[in-house]
Order: structure tokens, then sequence, then C-alpha cells
């Protein structure tokens, strides 16, 4: 018994050190000059003008840029290639909101070089719809009623199809071209998190709380997906969204980052697998119909990290630590590349 | 005498009226839409399994007892499920954007109540979202999609 009270005292100022406030901001700080370098983080977000543009940054936030400045259009779900020189994303008119259910059909996809320019139609409304890029870059699988196809990139001809087994949302081709991840109905649940062998269809769970928004680390074999609160769903409540990572056979389920009085969405990790971003917003869904949600960075390895005062997830959670969460600009489905962009003056 | 008459004339009118009201005429809907038309009874409404949602569209599966087989080869007596399209909402009000072509009369649904349905087989092959199924696991077969849906006699 007593030698267990050291190692308790030990842990209680480790805890207060990482709770920190002054410590947190340093180490926010560092975690912002870590990234600083790393590529680029497209997202959606409104414009002084209310429409909602694509923009880029740096994963520390700065050097934001608008790259489509549509002010008749709204721009959404902007997807880099897995080699980071083109963007897919889909093009809405004006007058119509983003969907958090349905932005994947939502308008025409179009495709751009990643710095926006020469951007072309792939199709017309709702064509192509849930599209994801390839390993390399030249098919898209995409998802509907019909089943999964498969679409040469280049002529927009179907190669092979195959059938949905419940998928109907948030397709993501994995980096190794072997998987899709998505959002299925037939695991028990109304929104689960599920993967499904490219070649034969088949599928796993991954996660049967309701979840949304999958997506892969770069190796292909863990995903990153929201959570819905499973206490509180339990208690027919919707509880918040936190973020969860897990082995893409659903096999060790572990907190990623979690806070009251926030739904964590839009879950993307980096191409090296070190951090991950994702959107946090007091409103259901990223609230796409008005400003979309701050958007955050972590580091994995910090994981798992319970924000603001959360009390009950902190009793839940013990060994979470309070940060350092990168806090970055209003937007919305968000997704990074380690391509240096060369932007034309 | 005159008030006799007068009330005695009034019954006979009215009796007239009632023997001549015709039957209402079947919702052409019901008829047309689908491929399966069947008057079932809803067996019940499972804790959960219907429950308003706003930013989130999903279909709930009910249990229904057939009743009576209008067009399409099931059998009376048979057990099926049936999914609804955001089922808190009157069957008028729940078509939207991405089911465009579902409808019906029915304002609520109601554990003992029969139904009027046209019906889609296999479901899966008609609806892409969420589904609520409290019979998961516990029910074999595709489900059947619930085109359009009035309350019958």
């Amino acid at each position: 018994m007593n030698s267990s009270i050291p190692i308790q005292l030990l842990r209680l100022v480790v805890i207060s050190l990482l709770h920190d406030p002054a410590t947190l901001l340093a180490d926010t700080a560092a975690l912002a000059a870590e990234v600083k370098s790393k590529g680029w983080i497209v997202f959606p977000a409104r414009t002084e003008k209310s429409d909602w543009d694509l923009f880029v940054m740096r994963p520390d936030g700065s050097e934001r840029r608008n790259i489509t400045n549509t002010p008749d259009a709204n721009e959404s779900y902007p997807l880099f290639s897995r080699d980071g020189k083109r963007l897919l994303f889909r093009r809405l008119a004006r007058g119509e909101n983003i969907d958090g259910n349905d932005y994947g059909r939502q308008g025409v996809p179009m495709v751009s070089k990643s710095d926006g320019t020469d951007a072309k139609a792939l199709g017309g409304e709702g064509d192509l719809p849930w599209a994801s890029w390839g390993p390399d870059g030249k098919e898209f699988a995409c998802l509907s009623l019909k089943g999964v196809t498969f679409v040469d990139a280049s002529t927009g001809k179907v190669t092979r199809t195959l059938k949905r087994n419940g998928f109907f949302q948030q397709l993501t081709w994995s980096p190794d071209g072997v998987w899709l991840s998505g959002v299925s109905n037939s695991f028990g649940a109304a929104w689960s998190v599920a993967r499904m062998n490219a070649l034969t269809g088949e599928t796993n769970a991954v996660s049967t709380t309701d979840n949304c928004t999958p997506d892969w680390f770069p190796d292909s074999k863990r995903m990153i997906f929201a959570n819905r609160h499973a206490s509180d769903v339990a208690l027919g409540k919707t509880g918040w969204t936190q973020m969860w990572m897990a082995d893409a056979d659903g096999k060790n389920p572990q907190l990623v980052y979690a806070e009251d009085g926030r739904h964590i969405y839009g879950g993307h990790v980096s191409p090296d697998g070190k951090y991950v971003l994702f959107t946090g917003n007091p409103q259901e869904d990223g609230d796409p119909a008005n400003g979309g949600a701050p958007m955050a960075l972590m580091r994995i390895a910090d994981a798992p990290i319970i924000g603001g005062d959360s009390a009950v997830l902190r009793r839940l959670h013990p060994n979470a630590k309070s940060g350092p969460v990168l806090t970055l600009p209003k937007g919305w489905e968000p997704c990074w590349t380690f391509h240096e962009i060369t932007f034309a003056k | 005498m005159r008030i006799r008459h007068f009330i005695a004339l009034l019954f006979a009118s009215l009796m007239f009226v009632a023997c001549d009201k015709k039957p209402a005429a079947p919702d052409p809907q019901l008829s047309t839409r689908g491929t399966v038309e069947v008057t079932a009874r809803l067996v019940e409404i499972p804790e959960g399994a219907i429950f308003k949602r706003d930013l989130y569209d999903y279909a709930g599966i009910l249990k229904y007892e057939v009743t009576a087989v209008h067009r399409g080869s099931l059998a009376k007596g048979a057990t099926i499920y049936i999914g609804h399209y955001n089922p808190w909402k009157p069957r008028a009000e729940a078509a939207d954007k991405k089911m465009k072509d579902i409808g019906g009369s029915l304002r609520e649904f109601r554990a003992g109540e029969l139904h009027r349905m046209a019906l889609e087989t296999p479901m899966d092959e008609h609806y892409l979202g969420g589904i609520v199924d409290k019979y998961f696991g516990k029910r074999e077969g595709q489900a059947f999609w619930a085109v359009w849906t009035n309350p019958a006699e």
C-alpha cells in the first residue's frame, strides 16, 4: 500500500503540470512551430461575402489564402490527391446550404491543381457522388444507391462496380488502395463506421456506436472517426461527439479527443500519421449552414486529450491530458498534404 | 302537424343522403406507386424506433402483420418489416430533397392501427441513409420500403 503513495503523488504532479495553463501555452506554441512547415491544409470556410470558398493555410494557421474566389458559388469537401498535386471538391449554387449528411453528392464535382487554378467540372449536378481519390490518382471510388463504382479519372468511365453492402456516405479510399471506409447502416446502428475490401466488397464494422467521418491513417491499418458518447446514447440523449481511433478490424479503440459542449467531427490524419485535424462546434454536425466550426490540430502521441472542464469525461479518462491542442480558424472538413504548393504571384 | 311533417321530411332526406353516400375513392397513389400494395396492422413500436431528430434523416424499421394483399405476391397473415423515412413526421411532410417520392395521409404511427401502403422491395435499392432497426439480428430477409402510407379503415 505504502509503495503506491509516491507513485500517486508523482502522477498528481505530472497531471498538474500537464494542466498548468502556462505549460499548455508553451506546449501549444511548440506544436505550432513543429507543424508550420509541414505542407498545407485545405478547407472550406465562409468569406466576408458570406459564400463558402476553399482556403489553404499552413498547419499552424498562418499564410491563409482563398484559392477559389467564387462569390457566386459555394465550394466544399476538398480532397487533395495522395500526391498532393490535385484537388477534388464540389461546387454548389450560392443559395444552397452545405448539408452535413449529403455534402459528398451536392453540386458539381470539380478538379483543379492544388493551388485552386485550372479548375474544371468533372460532370453535372450530383455526379461522382462521394468521390474519393484512388492511391495513384487515376481513379475515383464513388458511392450511390447503385453501389460502389470505380471511375477512370481521365475518361469518367465506370470500370467496375461493387454492391454497397449498407455503405451510404463518406466513402474514403485507403492510401494503399486495398480498402474503403465509410458509414454503413448494416451493423445494427444507424450510423456505423465500417471498412470494405475494395476488391471483394467484403465488409466489417469498425465501430457500431453512432459514428461518422471516418478517415485512414497512412498505413491503411487504422482509422479515425467521430463517435457519439456511448453512455449518453444509452440514456437516450444524443451526447457530444468524440474523436476516436481503432484498428480497421475494429480492435483497440482509443479516445483521441473529447470535450463536453463541442461536437468533434471531420478527423483527418496528417500524411505522416503523427497529427490529426478536426472540427469542434457547439452546434451539431459542424454547423455548415452557418459559419462552420473552429478547427484544431493535435499530436496523435498526446492522445487522449480532454478539452474544457468536461468533469465527467475526466473521471472516465483519468490519464487524459488537457493539451496541447492548436486552435485553427473556422472551417469544415479539412484535408492535409505535405506537398509544397507553389502559388502564382 | 307542419312541424311533424317537416321533421319526417328532414329525416327522410338525411337517410337518402346517407344511403347515397359512395365509399371514398381509393387513393390512386397507392395503386400506382411501388410494386406491392397491402393493408397491414402495425404490430408494435419498439422503444427508440421513432424519435425526432432534425439534423439527421433516418429510416425506422417497423413490424407489420399483413391483413390484405392488393398487389404483389405476399401472403395474408405474413409478418413483414417496413422502413419508413423520418417516421416522426406526418407522411405528407416526410418527402424532402433526398427522398422525393414518398408520402401519404397518415399523420402518426400508432401500434395496432391498420395502414394501407404502397411498398418497394428490397429497401436497400430505394433508400440510402441511416437505418434505425430495433429488429436487427432478430429478423430475416430484406425490409420493404414504404412509398405511400395511408390509414386504413
